[in-house]
């Protein structure tokens, strides 16, 4: 690819085929690359041992054989692609790979994938899964278990210069995430779902400072371009389990819908969107300034974020507490419904489906739950659903 | 002014045409076959001729079901679910709840002043459809029409536990080969074809009135074990086939009204009454 492409076109490249990109990349600089599967292991630390943050993405267009044999049907299938895609030999290009305990498919996948497939290395990380008092400790020492194992991979020390400069870098990622979703704002948006969701994937596979080019120049371009998306008779959000392939999007947006916000895996949940100052604090204790972030920002509910002890309390108070933030979505994007998209067999978005459709019906906006396989050619018998749903809100 | 509905489903494709006064002028119902999705417009022709009108005499075509895209002479394509609570709406306007079991799926819909406002549709098994039904007559070696009457003989119903047709289908057989009553085991599959429509429309909450339409509405025997499950009675339409191709040409209807009251011109699609291909 040569130097001078650019934005939106130098995504559309790297899409085509990511690896090979990633693979120059390494050839060129001499930096090691590790994958992470999931938001929660703080990139900041790769990024200070000079390490590549590669963030590992199943293959809906794949399918799964080799993981089969290792995983039942009845583990999430994103997670099973992964297995899958690891015993194939498609991750061989990575030094090592941070498995990580985000809900148990991530965590005893990361196990079996140790013992069953043990390369490139994996580490698996430790997280937990509610909050109270302590909790943050408890991260923070994970954290720095973690950094130990990361300075004797990378072969060097991390300084807490090192970090801090690394923080900076990745904390100007999330800002400039943020102002490519505020294009999205308008309407029509100014870049639609897919794109979105092409842009983020592609810096989601760079250094961070190269994505932050990229971030840059599509932002430059979207807010210049004639070619913006079409006006449609909806504005929907998505929210739920990852969607790291823009088939899905693809279909929604096809039926006749424009989607303009998303709380979903790999896209605006890695950035935390709803916070008032996404960054992460850049003095003090800058492990637990980590651990903190991490744990309290992401919205992933992998996590129960609520007023643990004092789960009788009221119940509307509690959704308020927990999904109040898509409240703020529903405002500032204007959107008039919500797609619930819960993988098959994610039971950490299961368990919430429920609560967030009642929300949203406090809230007095339409939704539809879908409940897809992890595999493209699961999507056609979908369509209808969901345009009878938009026939429904329009 | 005349509105036609077409709604080419998976095992029938049909065709209704409503004067402006929602008055039924004509209907057609025949068999979907993958050659005949090709040929909607020769259904469609059959349709006119059946009321003496031309094309030009339609103010509006709506083509709906999973064959709607194969409709190169309709204005506008609606999902089936959309119809059928038009459908329904006009047939029974006290409907709250309609139930849609058709060839190769099955639908739940919520209705609200005459607007689909919640739906729940199967999307991965086709056991609780008249597929299901279609395969347990043609083990027994009956008509698949004949099913409900044979069944309201039972006099103790077996319990089919399997949701699955292919394991439903071994199950048959077993009880079959054991000698118990054939309207015994009949009965068990249209339990176990009602229990499995209605725990799915449970999801969106079943409140009364409830109708029951589609292919399988005319099977005495699930209309009855459906209403033994729910505890009161359900509306079945006179011609449960006929919803969706109703609902699809009252939504033209009023389209056209819309369109009118407005003083608006009316859109009309580049009809073109000629085989297609598929391409969707």
């Amino acid at each position: 690819m040569s130097e001078s492409v650019k934005g939106f076109k130098f995504v559309d490249e790297v899409c085509k085929n990511p690896i090979k990109k990633v693979k120059e990349l390494k050839e060129k600089t001499g930096r090691k690359i590790m994958g992470y599967i999931c938001a929660y292991p703080p990139i900041e630390m790769l990024t200070a041992a000079n390490v590549i943050p590669y963030r590992v993405f199943g293959d809906v267009n794949e399918p799964i054989t080799e993981g089969d044999r290792v995983l039942p049907p009845v583990i999430c299938s994103y997670v099973r692609s992964i297995v899958d895609l690891s015993i194939k030999g498609k991750f061989n290009f990575l030094d090592g790979v941070i498995w990580s305990h985000s809900c148990d498919c991530m965590h005893k996948g990361g196990f079996v994938y140790t013992s069953i497939v043990g390369k490139p290395e994996p580490y698996v990380l430790e997280i937990p899964t509610t909050v109270r008092e302590g909790t943050i400790d408890v991260f923070k020492y994970e954290l720095s278990e973690f950094k130990k194992w990361l300075e004797n991979f990378a072969g060097k020390e991390i300084s807490m210069e090192e970090l801090k400069e690394a923080i900076e870098k990745h904390n100007k990622q999330r800002f400039l995430v943020r102002k490519l979703y505020e294009l999205r704002q308008q309407d029509p948006p100014l870049i639609s779902g897919v794109e979105t969701l092409k842009v983020i994937s592609v810096v989601e596979a760079l250094p961070v400072e190269e994505g932050n080019k990229v971030l840059e120049e599509v932002i430059d371009e979207a807010k210049k371009r004639k070619d913006k998306p079409k006006k449609q008779r909806a504005r929907l959000l998505i929210w739920g389990s990852i969607i790291d392939s823009p088939a899905l999007l693809q279909m929604i947006e096809e039926a006749g819908a424009n989607i303009v916000m998303d709380d979903t895996c790999v896209c605006s949940r890695q950035f935390w969107l709803h916070s008032q100052d996404p960054s992460i604090k850049t003095t003090g204790d800058l492990i637990e300034n980590l651990a903190r972030s991490y744990l309290l920002e992401n919205k992933c509910p992998r996590i129960y974020l609520g007023s643990y002890g004092d789960l009788k309390k009221d119940y509307k108070k509690d959704l308020e507490e927990r999904f109040g933030y898509l409240k703020d979505y529903i405002e500032n994007w204007k959107v008039n419904g919500v797609i619930i998209h819960s993988l098959r067999c994610c039971d950490v978005h299961g368990y919430e489906v429920p609560q967030v459709k009642d929300y949203l019906s406090m809230l007095g906006v339409p939704s539809i739950y879908i409940e897809p396989e992890y595999d493209a050619k699961s999507l056609p018998p979908l369509r209808t659903r969901i345009e009878a749903f938009l026939e429904t809100i329009s | 002014m005349y509105f036609a509905g077409i709604d080419i489903g998976s095992t029938f494709t049909k065709v209704v045409v409503v004067d402006s006064n929602g008055n039924i002028v004509s209907k057609i119902e025949v068999p979907t076959r993958a050659e005949q999705r090709k040929l909607a417009n020769k259904v469609m022709v059959e349709a006119l001729n059946k009321s003496n009108l031309s094309l030009d005499e339609i103010a509006y075509i709506v083509a709906t079901g999973y064959g709607r895209f194969n409709v190169p002479f309709a204005d506008r394509q609606v999902t089936e679910l959309t119809c059928h609570a038009r459908g329904i709406n006009s047939i029974f306007p006290s409907v709250k709840t309609a139930i849609d079991i058709g060839g190769q799926d099955s639908k739940g819909l919520k209705v609200k002043d005459g607007k689909l406002v919640n739906f729940v549709t199967n999307d991965k098994c086709a056991a609780g459809t008249g597929r299901f039904l279609e395969v347990m007559a043609d083990l027994l070696n009956l008509k698949v029409e004949d099913l409900g009457k044979i069944s309201l003989k039972s006099t103790k119903k077996v319990k089919i536990s399997s949701i699955c047709t292919v394991f439903a289908r071994y199950e048959v057989m077993t009880k079959i080969s054991e000698n118990i009553p054939i309207e015994d085991v009949i009965a068990g599959l249209h339990y176990a074809i009602a229990d499995r429509i209605i725990r799915m429309v449970s999801r969106i909450g079943i409140e009364p009135d409830v109708a029951v339409t589609g292919g399988v509405a005319k099977n005495v025997g699930v209309i009855r074990a459906i209403e033994d499950l729910l505890g009161y009675k359900v509306l079945v339409p006179e011609d449960p086939l006929i919803t969706g191709a109703l609902g699809a040409a009252i939504i033209g209807k009023n389209i056209v009204e819309e369109a009118l009251k407005r003083g608006e011109v009316i859109k009309r699609g580049p009809r073109r009454l000629e085989e297609v291909t598929f391409y969707w």
